[in-house]
């Protein structure tokens, strides 16, 4: 299939950016979206051109490295599906698309499609780990779990952090991240002795870094690569007014 | 007390101020619509429930209730805008290309029809409270020297520039209505998947039935089903 891109070039963080136009010829259906990229930077390459700077990793759906806004939407069309996991059959030939990085003041843009998302790392610095000692992994069911609480946690501990969330909110708001990084531990007996402390810090966190707020929107929820459920948010907003005042 | 400024900074916090407000406002609505209705009953008792109203635990109820109402919305649209603001410094420059999925017109425009709400109600009070506009119609006292509330309504329904803003601005609050409801739920912390969807449905269906409600009243007069 043959494609028209538009892609946001940007030299340097703060400097001027601009959707270029590109024409792919002769993609394969079998192509991941990032290989697509890569047969589009090969011929830059060879053209002597600078090639369009994305991130990723594994490429497995798991890390959370890549992530990029294709026509729209974090993560492109496919509901529940990192980029690097979408595949060109989601497109069309003669498709245009346009493909930006994320947007938001917290996550500056460094070159092209890559952003900064160190504000996440500093607010799970703030309290996205439990401080005790553990030693070696402990015994299977030496410690009960329900196992409506083990599924939670396990549904928050998904959140491979690629900031799709931020991405998609029209405020901007990290409260989804944050929400699943506290619901995670929250949900277990290990995080209960420093919840208060956690809700708090990682809350004021979120805010420093200049996340917006959530207006609940939602959005968040549908671009997830992981559909974590806005139901942490609920719970995060309660833990935060209970454990902050009381 | 630092921790207290703290908190009452925090995204989160005014979120709920802005959640427990809108509640506040919410059952006012409620409470003025009941009170509404009560033009399909008769001149009579809403002229009696007007005097009621104001002289209820000799008149203090109604001033704790208008110093609630209006400390409740200053918090409410404080909040608004100041998270507003920092939303819009957050998201920064936006997309090319936007497709949203969850989001609703309502709730993009919270801002925006919360503060047309604002301004109709200034003028709405300035109306039917103060007198201030419209005046010809304000001073009319039934035949037992009460105020016409009841005459007041009806003259003024029947003015369609009146009727006309009335309309718009109920549509508009019972807009604004349809992303609040189940917003404020999911802010104060309740969230189920088994009746969250319940709790939204809900919330659409009793702003549908405000605005019904509201609008029935100059609907009936204009009609003549109230003379």
């Amino acid at each position: 299939m043959n494609l028209r891109l538009h892609i946001w070039r940007q030299k340097e963080p703060g400097a001027q950016g601009m959707l270029k136009t590109y024409d792919v010829a002769d993609v394969s259906e079998h192509m991941s979206f990032l290989e697509m990229l890569d047969v589009l930077n090969e011929r830059l390459l060879e053209n002597g051109e600078d090639p369009v700077a994305f991130e990723h990793d594994c490429r497995e759906g798991i890390c959370g490295t890549c992530g990029i806004v294709i026509n729209g939407r974090p993560h492109g069309p496919v509901p529940k599906t990192t980029v690097c996991q979408l595949h060109m059959r989601s497109f069309h030939d003669g498709d245009s698309i346009t493909i930006e990085p994320w947007r938001a003041s917290a996550f500056p843009v460094v070159k092209d499609l890559v952003v900064d998302r160190s504000a996440f790392d500093r607010i799970v610095q703030k309290g996205g780990f439990v401080s005790v000692n553990t030693g070696n992994a402990p015994d299977g069911n030496a410690i009960p779990v329900p196992k409506v609480n083990a599924d939670l946690a396990m549904d928050a501990a998904s959140c491979i952090g690629c900031g799709a969330c931020v991405a998609a909110c029209p405020n901007a708001s990290a409260m989804l991240f944050t929400a699943a990084k506290i619901g995670h531990l929250h949900s277990l007996p290990q995080g209960q002795t420093e919840k208060g402390a956690r809700v708090y810090n990682m809350v004021l966190a979120m805010d420093d870094e200049g996340f917006g707020a959530c207006t609940n929107h939602l959005e968040c929820e549908a671009a997830c690569p992981k559909g974590i459920s806005a139901l942490f948010i609920a719970k995060m907003n309660a833990e935060f007014v209970i454990n902050s005042l009381l | 007390m630092r921790r207290l400024i703290e908190v009452w900074r925090s995204t989160v916090f005014q979120k709920w101020v802005m959640a427990v407000t809108g509640v506040m406002l919410g059952g006012f609505l409620l409470a003025h619509l009941a009170g509404n209705l009560l033009i399909f009953v008769g001149a009579n008792d809403m002229n009696a429930y007007a005097v009621e109203l104001r002289e209820l635990l000799h008149g203090s109820a109604i001033w704790v209730l208008r110093a609630a109402l209006v400390i409740g919305l200053v918090l409410h649209v404080r909040a608004g805008i100041v998270l507003a603001q920092r939303n819009r410094k957050a998201s920064g420059g936006r997309y090319a290309v936007t497709s949203y999925q969850r989001s609703t017109p309502a709730s993009r425009t919270m801002l925006l029809s919360g503060l047309l709400i604002l301004s109709y109600v200034a003028y709405h009070l300035a109306h039917f409270t103060f007198g201030a506009v419209h005046a010809e119609y304000y001073h009319y006292f039934d035949a037992m020297g009460r105020h016409d509330v009841y005459r007041m309504v009806v003259e003024s329904f029947r003015q369609p520039v009146i009727t006309i803003l009335y309309v718009v601005a109920i549509i508009v609050t019972g807009f604004h209505l349809q992303h609040a409801i189940a917003s404020a739920f999911q802010t104060i912390g309740i969230n189920h998947p088994r009746y969250s969807p319940v709790i939204r449905m809900s919330g659409t269906l009793l702003s549908i039935l405000i605005v019904i409600g509201f609008i029935s009243v100059p609907m009936a007069i204009i009609f003549g089903f109230v003379q």
